[in-house]
């Protein structure tokens, strides 16, 4: 494939911005979780498609371009850890209140 | 070929995030996410991360999705009656949709794989074709990634003990209200009303 780098980056720029959209505008605690997993994804491509740039640039050779790859298994990890606390919480939440809407929220009064 | 197949499953992923930030319930929401999963890992195949492409599409759209899915039909909150209200087509017609979606993105990414056998065969890139090869991944983390690779286990062994605790039935009402304290009395036995500890 020889698609530039900054195609592969600008999709995941695209992707970032449409998960921070989802994030701030929407009210379902679900949909909201659903958009941090899209943020957690983007950050995955623009770090695959920079190990991919490191093996392929002038850079091939020195030090290790695996690191995109670990990074990326560690974010699926973290992915992973933060969707079950979440949902976790968020069936906590609609039993203590019996919604998933975030506007009435305020047990933290932050 | 491949380059094609790019554009096309990056404007799928693109329009599928669309779909998760504008679907008007949850489980359309979760399931326009799939989808990008889907064009990611496709994506991640014709990049050159073949191990990637397969985790990512054992552990998001395995058991993320899984998880998220079991979260809303546990709350119940895909009502039929809403269901009914906002989709346009009829039964039948949805589920055609749904499934010829599901054929494509299963196919696109089909073709994916075989694009990259296709690579792979005519020898047309030097010997280290995967970027994510796995005697290396594995290697680095059992050397230079060690610390992170152990802190990962205890973040996980965290999350599973949060995530019992989070979501065990508990005895009072409402556990944010309970006085400090109160909560290591409670322990097996049913709490008797009016009873002082």
């Amino acid at each position: 494939m020889n698609v530039p780098t900054d195609h592969l980056l600008a999709l995941s720029a695209i992707l970032f911005a449409l998960g921070v959209l989802g994030f701030l505008v929407r009210k379902n605690v679900i949909i909201v979780l659903a958009s941090i997993e899209l943020m957690l994804n983007a950050a995955n491509l623009s770090f695959l498609a920079a190990s991919r740039h490191w093996s392929q640039t002038t850079l091939a050779g020195q030090g290790d371009p695996s690191a995109g790859p670990i990074f990326a298994i560690f974010v699926i990890l973290v992915a992973a850890a933060e969707a079950a606390v979440g949902l976790a919480l968020v069936i906590a939440l609609y039993r203590l209140k019996q919604t998933v809407a975030l506007d009435g929220m305020a047990e933290l009064r932050g | 070929m491949a380059e094609a197949l790019f554009y096309v499953l990056g404007a799928g992923a693109v329009l599928f995030a669309i779909g998760v930030v504008r679907a008007r319930m949850p489980l359309f929401s979760v399931l326009s996410l799939l989808g990008t999963f889907f064009c990611l890992a496709g994506i991640y195949l014709l990049a050159g991360f073949p191990f990637l492409a397969a985790t990512q599409l054992l552990v998001y759209a395995g058991a993320i999705m899984v998880l998220f899915l079991f979260v809303i039909m546990l709350l119940n909150l895909g009502d039929a009656a809403e269901l009914e209200r906002h989709a346009g087509l009829s039964l039948s017609g949805r589920r055609l949709v749904v499934a010829g979606s599901a054929a494509a993105l299963l196919g696109l990414v089909g073709l994916a794989a075989a694009d990259v056998d296709a690579v792979f065969a005519a020898g047309e890139l030097p010997e280290e074709r995967a970027l994510d090869d796995l005697s290396t991944l594995a290697r680095l983390l059992f050397s230079r990634y060690m610390l992170p690779f152990e802190a990962a286990s205890l973040l996980l062994l965290a999350t599973m003990v949060a995530v019992i605790v989070l979501a065990k039935r508990q005895r009072e009402k409402n556990p944010f209200s309970s006085a400090p304290g109160a909560r290591a009395q409670h322990s097996e036995e049913p709490v008797q009303g009016g009873v002082q500890r």
